[in-house]
């Protein structure tokens, strides 16, 4: 991971926040620049810098004064530094004891200014860097796992999957094939809103439901995913452990017997499907609202019937997500001309492709991406 | 706050400021619409005029705000979303759990 070098300057004096500004940017530093605390305040609303540098000297509200209000806000933990000519000891040591990391003198070296701050970023760097392996560490000792290790294997279908957590932490996206037989396959793709850990640590919760849900149906002999569906979220709704947390669901019954796969879904994004016969494909719309939102989610079962070559994509929310010189939008139909041209190709060609390694360059939200093909029933899995 | 506020009507409007209305904004929208549904605002416009892009972190705290709302009997409706972010909005059916409006003053006259 690169270090984050974006950094807010504070100081009432333009010409030094030029100069400092011109400075930092020649080092490689992003800088956001305000001529005062409030300014600063309305810059942290919309843009999280990686170190704040403020001045003392300023009129209305002093540096001091500033620190020990973002001390009092959500703004808290962003570190922070004096940047001032004050020199009395007294002062200084009244900076320092305002939690900031550093009470750097204005007549310092530039050179000198631009290591302090290197090498602070650096430890930050290093310390999350630890504090990630120790949890990737422990999530693996209690054997949690939001992603499967295994595709499974179900007679006529090729069944393959594609993802990419948000910056390489575990997110919200969760993925599970449950085999109930030789039969009965369901598929699970879910997306908890939000990001990084938080989200992660959700994503158990609902997996934990959806797995309860779908093998108590079954032992009831009820293999309707609506109804699975529906007890999933009945069970979010009422608990109030995850019911402050959305998640998108959708869930899918192979039934291999048939060639038939049984479809529900909570504000989950459209299915793909491609019809080979006429070498087309579709969105295929679910009616569900996002789990535990509404008592009653006016959940849907759409029947979906697979001839051999035909292929359905489930897809999660980080795959339409796209980042150009414009900024970010959100755009289904992208994504959906850009598998058009692996229609004709097994699943591999399209997660070695253009657009997938751009995604895992560029991409701004967990991806996830499960790929279903129905074969002729006597050919072998090819995956 | 990160939004700011003004009465319309009926109406709290409250205007996402940020560009991007996404993680870093999302807690402390989270807890701007919890206390202005604890101040007792039964309508509340959240209007995204200014806002082009917005991620699932973002949109979870809107849900959950309005799910606070219905348990207190308030509204939250939503104006001013641009053409992906309605788009949006529709494919994950956020229209059928929020009344969409093209503007503010359309969506203050609601209620």
């Amino acid at each position: 991971m690169p270090v984050s070098k974006k950094i807010l300057l504070v100081d009432d004096n333009r010409l030094v926040l030029e100069m400092m500004g011109k400075a930092l940017d020649k080092e490689g530093f992003y800088c956001m620049k305000a001529i005062s605390a409030a300014a600063a305040l309305e810059i942290l609303i919309k843009e999280r810098p990686d170190l704040i540098l403020s001045d003392y000297h300023m009129p209305d509200v002093n540096g001091f004064q500033f620190r020990q209000n973002l001390i009092d806000s959500e703004f808290r933990d962003i570190p922070f530094m004096f940047l001032t000519s004050e020199v009395d000891n007294k002062l200084m040591l009244e900076g320092i004891n305002l939690d900031a990391v550093d009470y750097i003198l204005k007549d310092t070296p530039i050179p000198v200014i631009v290591t302090k701050i290197d090498n602070f970023l650096s430890t930050v760097r290093e310390q999350h860097e630890r504090t990630l392996q120790e949890l990737s560490k422990a999530a693996i000792a209690l054997n949690l796992n939001s992603i499967p290790k295994k595709i499974p294997v179900v007679k006529g279908f090729d069944i393959d999957f594609w993802h990419k957590p948000y910056q390489n932490y575990p997110g919200g996206d969760f993925i599970d094939f449950i085999t109930i037989n030789d039969r009965y396959t369901f598929v699970v793709l879910g997306d908890v809103m939000g990001k990084k850990w938080g989200a992660w640590y959700f994503s158990f919760g609902f997996l934990s439901y959806i797995r309860a849900a779908v093998r108590i149906c079954v032992a009831e002999g009820n293999y309707a995913t609506k109804s699975i569906l529906q007890k999933i979220n009945s069970v979010v709704y009422h608990d109030p452990v995850v019911s402050d947390v959305l998640s998108s669901l959708s869930l899918l019954m192979i039934d291999a017997e048939c060639g038939e796969i049984k479809y529900s879904g909570a504000g989950d994004l459209p299915l793909l499907y491609y019809d080979a016969s006429v070498g087309q494909s579709r969105q295929i719309t679910s009616s569900g609202m996002l789990l535990g939102l509404m008592i009653d989610g006016d959940f849907d079962e759409i029947v979906i019937k697979l001839e051999t070559g035909y292929k359905l994509y489930v897809l999660t929310d980080g795959i339409i997500d796209f980042e150009g010189t414009d900024g970010k939008r959100t755009d289904y139909n992208t994504f959906a001309q850009a598998i058009q041209s692996f229609f004709n190709q097994p699943f591999t060609a399209f997660k070695n492709s253009a657009f997938l390694k751009d995604k895992t360059a560029n991409h701004i939200d967990d991806c996830s991406l499960i790929y279903i093909e129905k074969k002729s029933d006597d050919s072998n899995n090819t995956n | 706050m990160i939004v700011t506020t003004q009465i319309n009507g009926a109406a709290l409007v409250a205007n996402v400021t940020a560009a991007e209305a996404n993680l870093m904004v999302a807690d402390a929208f989270k807890a701007d619409l919890a206390s202005l549904i604890d101040d007792g605002n039964k309508l509340i416009v959240v209007n995204f005029a200014a806002v082009i892009y917005v991620d699932s972190s973002f949109l979870g705290a809107l849900v959950s705000g309005l799910k606070y709302a219905m348990a207190n009997q308030a509204e939250i409706v939503v104006a001013g979303l641009n053409k992906d972010i309605f788009g949006l909005f529709q494919l994950i059916r956020l229209d059928k759990a929020f009344k969409i409006f093209t503007t503010v003053d359309e969506a203050a006259k609601s209620r």
